[in-house]
């Protein structure tokens, strides 16, 4: 997938800020934090794990996603993390 | 935290909160030595082996200070070495005792964002285990009144928590517990196999000595108080009056604390003995602020009702339904919904076990049976402010 499909998607975007604030999530609590619908949600998180922006770590049956430690993954770290400095 | 008032004979009052750790503990040097043999063992070969410690006294021994001081001193220790190891100290009963919710507790130190609900309590130690393993770190947890844990989940949850380990043959061992109890009779409840796994160290805490607790007050109030705003004979009839109450400094240190507030009230820029008699008339015996702290939200409007309808009310008793009357009314003053009848009786239940108020069965006239609840063992309008100051902000 080509960056500005993974990026043109507003909940992705939002999901992606999301995680890198709060480490790691299961898709339920995205989609309530995001008041986004479960299915919206695991299907956007699909993308982005498909595409190595995240993993799963499971904790029995507890998924949760975060960060992968990707290159692409760091990159928008750093993207995020500059863009909310500058953000007033 | 200091006052504001120039004329306050506070320094820092925080100094004198129950919550508040002193760098140093006076009296309980060979008791903080001896939790140190202990748990050497994470500094030197942390992942070898495991502990469990049970600290034992009565109510103000210092139990809570001496396992929070330990694990200060601890992790400071292991940061200095590099090592990585963590302290978590858990009260039970502010989790009812059961034992799902404190090992959440337990896993969101590590993992915030891990889910509440609908996970069994043996699935969240096995991700606990999980999770220690993942941040490669050892953890000594102190479940502090853990008689109520025992009380609610029994020897299950006792053999669960100690025996974690058997099922990880050849993996580090990484958890180790304290466990702080007022006395070991709960621990006579259990199974066999359940008590032989806790019962090998046993730290007792001895009551403070009048001479001791004159230590104690003096290191604090000179902490909490401006200089010269406590004379010696002060502090010795405080530690007089806190050696009487069963050698319990909290009681003391609390004493210190609303005596220091009377001494502002009446603007006197010192503490006299009579701030320590006002202070002693006044303070809640049974019932501490922690503890009242510890209630959940619909406990204490009930609570305040019963304090309310005892305040204005000089009748020594009230039918449950009265109660449940004046609660209600609260509950609006609140704009809270209010609880069910069943789950109010379910308060009283608690309430009474915890001491605060008594609930008996009383026969009516021509009606049969009826539950009465009383208040004998605190004022009412010293309930009535200790709740509405603990309920501030949640209006």
């Amino acid at each position: 997938m080509e960056l500005e499909e993974v990026l043109c998607s507003k909940p992705r975007v939002k999901i992606l800020k999301l995680i890198y604030t709060l480490g790691q999530l299961n898709v339920s609590d995205i989609g309530r934090r995001l008041n986004l619908n479960y299915s919206a949600t695991s299907d956007h998180i699909h993308i982005l794990e498909s595409e190595g922006i995240l993993e799963l770590r499971t904790y029995g049956r507890v998924r949760m996603y975060r960060l992968s430690s990707s290159e692409k993954a760091q990159a928008i770290a750093n993207l995020i993390e500059t863009w909310e400095k500058q953000t007033p | 935290m200091s006052s504001s008032s120039s004329y306050s004979v506070f320094r820092d009052e925080s100094k004198l909160d129950i919550n508040y750790i002193p760098a140093k503990l006076p009296h309980r040097e060979k008791e903080l030595r001896l939790l140190g043999e202990f748990f050497n063992f994470i500094v030197q070969c942390p992942t070898q082996m495991t502990q469990r410690v049970i600290l034992t006294g009565d109510v103000g021994t210092g139990k809570t200070a001496l396992a929070q001081s330990f694990g200060a001193d601890l992790t400071s220790q292991t940061r200095r070495k590099n090592l990585k190891f963590h302290y978590v100290h858990i009260n039970c009963r502010e989790f009812r005792g059961s034992l799902q919710p404190i090992l959440h507790k337990i896993v969101t130190v590590f993992r915030p964002t891990y889910p509440a609900r609908g996970y069994a309590a043996d699935e969240i130690l096995t991700v606990l285990m999980q999770v220690l393993d993942e941040e490669q770190t050892t953890l000594i947890v102190t479940l502090d009144e853990f008689d109520s844990l025992i009380e609610k989940e029994g020897s299950d949850a006792v053999y669960k928590l100690t025996r974690v380990h058997e099922t990880r043959q050849g993996q580090p061992q990484r958890l180790s517990f304290i466990f702080i109890m007022r006395d070991l009779t709960a621990v006579e409840h259990l199974d066999d196999s359940a008590r032989s796994t806790l019962q090998r160290n046993i730290i007792r805490l001895q009551r403070y000595g009048k001479s001791q607790l004159v230590d104690i007050l003096t290191d604090r109030a000179a902490l909490a108080f401006v200089l010269g705003a406590v004379e010696e004979d002060v502090l010795d009839l405080a530690a007089e009056l806190a050696h009487s109450e069963t050698g319990n400094a909290r009681f003391g240190i609390e004493l210190l604390w609303r005596a220091g507030k009377y001494a502002d009230a009446a603007e006197l820029g010192r503490i006299s003995a009579e701030c320590i008699r006002s202070a002693i008339s006044a303070i809640i015996p049974t019932m501490h602020r922690s503890e009242l702290a510890a209630l959940d939200f619909h406990e204490k409007l009930f609570l305040l009702a019963i304090a309310r309808y005892f305040k204005e009310n000089q009748e020594a008793y009230v039918q449950i339904g009265e109660a449940e009357k004046a609660y209600q009314v609260i509950c609006e003053e609140y704009e809270e919904p209010p609880k069910s009848h069943t789950q109010i009786w379910l308060y009283v239940q608690y309430l009474s076990k915890l001491g605060v108020l008594r609930a008996e069965v009383a026969s009516v006239e021509t009606r049969g049976r009826a539950n009465r609840i009383s208040l004998p063992y605190l004022p009412a309008a010293e309930l009535e402010q200790e709740i509405q100051s603990s309920l501030q902000g949640k209006r």
